[in-house]
């Protein structure tokens, strides 16, 4: 139940000067695009972000983009650089964690090794002195919600991972903190396991009064439990939104790029304007912007008349089409995976390569092969149009 | 395949009789310590323990009526578990102070430590002993700090190698959970470290009850005496040694030392490896 309001976060790490590491080990550069200043390695740059009460905030980016340290800021167990942080509107910069009001659930668990699933989640409700009967009945409480009510005197090496996630996620609960932040909870599970608990912390998010904070690399994490996303790299916050905004108008390239399962395909080409309307074209083909989407390029529109893009589209929001039709793109199919009700389709293009989601159903009617020629359309309005050099996207929503 | 099986097999004959040999003399100490003194001082020595020669627990009896041996035993405990338990706790701490706080001086430190291993103990004996009876370590009491100074270098090693194994997560787990760096440390490290605590405990302990040379040379020899001092007290004038009782003084010292050992051998050599691998 509380806000949590980032201002102008940064992390700098500095830098370890060779001369000085008597006897350590020798630095090895890390090959990252991480900003470095004469202060040391940017790891989160300029972060703003105000989180609601009770929201479920993802932050989602590849390795090293600064998600975790940005996470590890909340909590207290990184130092903040520069910038503010407030909870629930208390400045927290210089407050320790055990004082911030906030629980942390690890990706590897970190459970104690010595104690018991009970006492593992009692632990930190000992140290507050609670009374022994509101503890036992805490503890019992959570444990019934995450279903390990049985297991309360195993120790955690004789427990699965998905047992041990869900003490972990207990241990949490129990403190009723303000705030919880969750690393990568769910990334040493099995596929089939990380979805169940997937839909249980939706389940458990509804049930637990709290903000939320999760930090994954898996944009399906991301997009399936996020009231907003914040998709980060390099430091840098590339875009804040809701799951449908970042997926609909990825704000771009890379958001673009890093969002949507299989990734959007992506080409170069011109992009021409004549008045209100605007051609997209290739050396081999060429399409018409539709009429919406024409307006809010002309809103938003600064460049000369003709500028170089890179086209992104979604391969679900492309279609097969009869051969030579108008605005139909030719290629080659070179793979055809079978997802079970749809098909991925490989093509090769002259423009590119292209992945189509195409339903299993049509392609059997189709009877297409390896190396069978393919026609393929775009849908209205289907398409992204990303400046060339700042791959920024055109269109300012 | 056949091969190998033949060469393990002559392996293990070797080894069993190496294993014997190393055996064999604590064996005729045994046999002895229940012998008459005539008969250990003869070729009768090798002889095993008959009905003629048998002084029953005659030489067990004379050992703990000898002047100072319960003092001995008594202080040789206390300077065990007193200088164990000091080097446990402190090298303990300073291991996870040298892995989790990273910087020039814990680099330094940790080096120092694995350095005064290399530094073999004759070569300070003599400047170590003036200085102690200087500084008045030569007390049973004080001279625990210096075995912690010489067990340290050994205990930081290897108990720095095992908190390395030790995941930051579960520690700052602990942080936000509401620990400060001393409840951290015994509340969720010192639990974790158990295996190591068992083995480098039973390595010093071994070293402390069995040394000879430091509290021979810092010790105020005739106020205090050490069991392994005291044996030597056993040799009387004119070079006449009693053979039967020093036998008895020195099984009832190796004992509660190999029955210890032989309990804990499995964390030991856990705790070895931990440390040598990791470290």
């Amino acid at each position: 139940m509380a806000e949590i309001v980032l201002k102008n976060i940064k992390k700098i790490y500095p830098n370890e000067k060779k001369s000085k590491s008597l006897f350590g080990k020798k630095t090895e550069q890390k090959k990252s695009n991480l900003e470095v200043t004469e202060e040391g390695v940017v790891a989160v740059q300029d972060f703003n972000l105000t989180i609601k009460e009770h929201e479920f905030v993802v932050l989602v980016g590849p390795s090293g983009c600064g998600k975790s340290t940005t996470l590890r800021m909340i909590a207290g167990l990184e130092d903040i650089s520069a910038g503010e942080l407030y909870i629930d509107g208390k400045l927290v910069n210089d407050v320790a964690p055990k004082d911030r009001d906030i629980a942390m659930v690890f990706q590897s668990y970190a459970l104690y090794p010595n104690m018991t699933v009970y006492d593992n989640m009692a632990f930190t409700l000992k140290l507050k002195k609670v009374d022994p009967q509101v503890i036992d009945q805490k503890v019992r409480a959570a444990a019934e919600t995450l279903g390990i009510t049985a297991y309360l005197d195993r120790k955690p090496k004789a427990l699965s991972g998905g047992q041990r996630q869900r003490v972990a996620i207990g241990r949490a609960i129990v403190r009723d903190p303000k705030v919880f932040l969750m690393d990568e909870p769910l990334s040493n599970l099995d596929a089939k396991l990380r979805n169940q608990m997937r839909t249980e912390i939706i389940k458990l998010r509804q049930k637990v009064d709290g903000t939320f904070v999760y930090v994954t690399h898996d944009q399906t994490e991301a997009m399936t439990l996020g009231d907003r996303i914040v998709i980060m790299k390099d430091g840098f916050v590339q875009q804040i939104g809701t799951p449908q905004e970042v997926f609909n108008r990825p704000a771009n390239l890379f958001v673009a790029g890093f969002i949507g399962m299989p990734q959007m395909n992506f080409f170069n080409a011109h992009l021409i304007r004549v008045d209100n309307e605007f051609h997209v074209e290739t050396e081999n083909m060429s399409f018409e912007i539709s009429p919406e989407m024409a307006n809010l390029l002309a809103q938003s529109w600064v460049a000369a008349p003709a500028t170089d893009v890179i086209v992104g589209i979604r391969p679900e929001q492309i279609y097969l089409t009869e051969p030579n039709g108008i605005g139909a793109f030719k290629g080659n199919l070179e793979v055809s995976e079978l997802m079970g009700s749809t098909v991925h389709l490989h093509v090769h293009t002259e423009d590119g390569n292209f992945v189509l989601i195409v339903p299993a159903t049509e392609l059997a009617k189709r009877d297409l092969k390896i190396g069978d020629e393919v026609w393929f359309k775009f849908e209205d309005n289907a398409v992204h149009l990303f400046d060339k050099n700042t791959q920024d996207n055109l269109v300012k929503y | 395949m056949k091969r190998d099986k033949v060469i393990n097999k002559i392996l293990a004959v070797f080894f069993t009789i190496l294993s014997l040999a190393w055996i064999y003399p604590m064996v005729m100490i045994l046999m002895n310590s229940f012998k008459e003194e005539t008969t250990i001082t003869t070729s009768t020595a090798f002889d095993f323990v008959t009905s003629e020669n048998s002084a029953g627990f005659a030489n067990y009896i004379a050992a703990l009526e000898k002047q100072g041996f319960l003092a001995a035993f008594g202080y040789s405990l206390v300077i065990t578990i007193t200088s164990v338990a000091l080097i446990l706790v402190c090298c303990s701490m300073c291991a996870w102070f040298i892995v989790r706080v990273k910087n020039r001086i814990s680099n330094i430190l940790y080096y120092l430590f694995v350095f005064s291993m290399v530094v073999p103990f004759q070569m300070l004996m003599f400047t170590l002993s003036n200085m102690a009876n200087t500084l008045g370590f030569n007390t049973p009491f004080n001279i625990c700090f210096i075995y912690l100074g010489f067990g340290a270098g050994l205990a930081v090693f290897m108990f720095a190698g095992f908190v390395k194994t030790i995941p930051l997560e579960i520690e700052e787990a602990a942080t936000i959970d509401g620990c400060n760096p001393l409840q951290t440390f015994f509340h969720v490290v010192l639990p974790i470290m158990k295996p190591t605590y068992i083995s480098v405990g039973i390595l010093e302990t071994m070293w402390v009850w069995n040394d000879y040379l430091l509290p021979y040379l810092v010790l105020d020899r005739t106020k205090y005496q050490t069991i392994p001092i005291l044996i030597q007290y056993f040799r009387g004038g004119y070079g006449r040694v009693e053979m039967g009782p020093m036998f008895a003084c020195i099984m009832m010292v190796i004992v509660p030392i190999v029955i210890m050992y032989l309990l804990c051998q499995r964390y030991i050599i856990n705790g070895v490896i931990s440390g040598a691998v990791k470290g």
